[in-house]
């Protein structure tokens, strides 16, 4: 029971959609490791991340996370879900609540449920959401309201929501996507740090490959919905990465651009 | 496109001929109107000021009715509101609360107020109940888009982070929409002390009562008196809530 997720031979098509947006996917992460998922647009990212949170239902193949087996008719039970957190590429904050309200949030799961309902939050719950505004440097805007944030400010407020909820598994959807590489850096190292100090593992999307080479241990490279490779950071080969974004279509370039 | 344009104006112009032929309207009615209309406003005129203490109490009643009214109308409209929302429940539930909502909301009021004055007597109860009735019909559709209305990702968010149903109603979708929620509610607070006035015409108590006992009595300068103080209370409401619909813009 050593791997925070497994899937096996998983595809699945969002409703409607023509073509499948995972397709034969098989990987396993052991617990505490750091791993980067790279690819182009459209390759199935932010689907194989929603997937792993349990977001996701009617795919083939076989999940588990956290020694949790997946059905792909049910979303998993509601006690599971506080162990994996996420953070949302668009934040996903309530807007008009305050910073502190909003890292509050992300204790709902662990709070019985009435006081989840009141929001009344014990000794505990305010000692690990402090405790997660100071590693996140964000301690003094907590009666800041969010909407008076800027981008930085507010992806500092997701990551701290996050890790609010004590998760053992952190999924993090492009968190430094719209940065600028210094701010990119300290956020990532931000995240993966705070991951480390857990003890708790780390997926990321991402597509700035350098940002990956810096703070995965593993990188996993995906196109089409299928996983074209899964390396450990010191043997990714740079022909490799230049490929996956090779011709992916109209917008392809734009991710790697930015990088190189 | 033209066909459709004539037949429209062909049914508009039926509906008036036929309204027109088939009631029975005696214009020549209207002639011997004048002098009546005069004598009537000359019997309102001066308006009696001895009813003030009528005017204070018929006023203080409609505005408690209002208020009563109107938190009945919030604590159904509430349970209603999450009912008939798409975001908190399935469409097997949300369709027949809304279709029931649409049925309230088709009742008259002043209906309502006959029912109850029928079912519990008169005063002011009866109006009560109508009013937090007829209101909820339109409050709980309000509230449930102010629910439907705001953004959704945080809401899945909190699902995400394990966070049961309510939790997310209280902190997700409370947070973002009770500015909505608020001014909706004033503006229902608006129309249930305006519709209240004319409540004690059938009976279910409020200033309306005196209106009706003046005018049957034949007492015109009274019933002037009580008409002039309904004008003054709507023209106030409607200060009141334009200031207040800026302090929401
Ligand atoms: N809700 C949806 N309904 C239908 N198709 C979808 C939906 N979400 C994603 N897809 C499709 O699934 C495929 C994978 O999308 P996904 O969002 O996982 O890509 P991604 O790798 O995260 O891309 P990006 O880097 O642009 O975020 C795409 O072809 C996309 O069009
Ligand atoms: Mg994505």
């Amino acid at each position: 029971m050593s791997a925070a997720a497994r899937i096996d031979d998983l595809s699945f098509a969002h409703p409607g959609a023509a073509l499948p947006a995972l397709e034969r996917v098989s990987l396993s992460i052991p617990s505490g490791e750091s791993v980067a998922l790279l690819g182009p647009s459209g390759a199935g990212k932010t689907t194989l991340l929603a997937l792993l949170d349990g977001r996701l239902q009617g795919w083939r193949g076989r999940v588990s996370v956290l020694g949790t087996a997946f059905y792909p008719d049910r979303a998993p039970p509601r006690p599971c879900r506080p162990d994996t957190g996420f953070v949302f590429q668009e934040f996903a904050l309530v807007e008009r609540s305050t910073v502190l309200r909003n890292v509050l949030n992300g204790r709902l799961g662990r709070m019985p449920p009435l006081r989840a309902l009141s929001g009344q939050a014990s000794a505990h719950d305010m000692t690990v959401v402090r405790a997660a505004l100071a590693d996140c440097g964000i301690a003094d805007l907590a009666e800041r309201r969010v909407d008076s944030l800027s981008g930085g400010q507010r992806q500092r407020v997701a990551i701290a929501r996050c890790l609010a909820q004590e998760p053992r598994l952190i999924l993090a959807d492009e968190p430094v996507s719209n940065l600028d590489p210094a701010r990119a850096g300290e956020i990532l190292s931000l995240l993966t740090g705070a991951a480390r100090m857990r003890g708790a593992t780390a997926l990321f999307s991402s597509h700035q490959p350098d940002l990956a080479r810096r703070f995965a241990q593993r990188i996993i490279g995906m196109r089409n919905g299928r996983i074209v490779f899964d390396v450990p950071t010191s043997e990714l080969d740079e022909d490799a990465t230049a490929d996956l974004y090779r011709d992916a279509g109209p917008m392809s370039g734009i991710g790697l651009r930015a990088v190189r | 496109m033209r066909l459709g344009g004539f037949a429209a104006n062909a049914v508009i112009a039926g509906a008036i001929l036929w309204s027109l032929v088939t009631t029975d309207v005696e214009l020549s009615r209207l002639v011997s109107a004048g002098p009546r209309i005069a004598d009537f406003l000359g019997r309102m005129f001066p308006p009696d000021p001895t009813v003030m203490r009528e005017i204070v109490k018929g006023s203080a009643e409609t505005l408690r009715i209002a208020i009563l009214g109107s938190v009945g109308a919030v604590v159904l409209s509430v349970p209603l509101g999450i009912l008939a929302s798409e975001t908190m429940v399935a469409p097997a539930l949300f369709r027949p609360v809304r279709t029931l909502l649409a049925f309230v909301r088709a009742i008259p009021l002043i209906l309502v107020a006959m029912l109850m004055v029928g079912a519990v007597g008169l005063g002011p109860l009866p109006g009560i109940i109508a009013i937090a009735f007829h209101a909820t019909g339109m409050l709980a559709k309000f509230y449930a888009e102010a629910i439907d209305g705001v953004s959704r990702a945080p809401i899945a968010a909190l699902e995400s982070a394990g966070a049961g149903p309510l939790a997310r109603l209280r902190h997700a979708i409370w947070p973002q929409m009770a500015p909505v929620v608020a001014r909706d509610t004033i503006f229902r607070f608006e129309l249930n002390l305006r519709e209240s006035l004319i409540l004690g015409i059938v009976g279910a108590g409020g200033i309306g009562f005196y209106i009706q006992t003046y005018v049957r009595s034949f007492q015109y300068d009274k019933a002037a008196s009580v008409t002039i103080a309904v004008v003054v209370m709507v023209i106030a409401i409607e200060a009141v809530n334009v200031a207040l619909r800026r302090r929401f813009a």
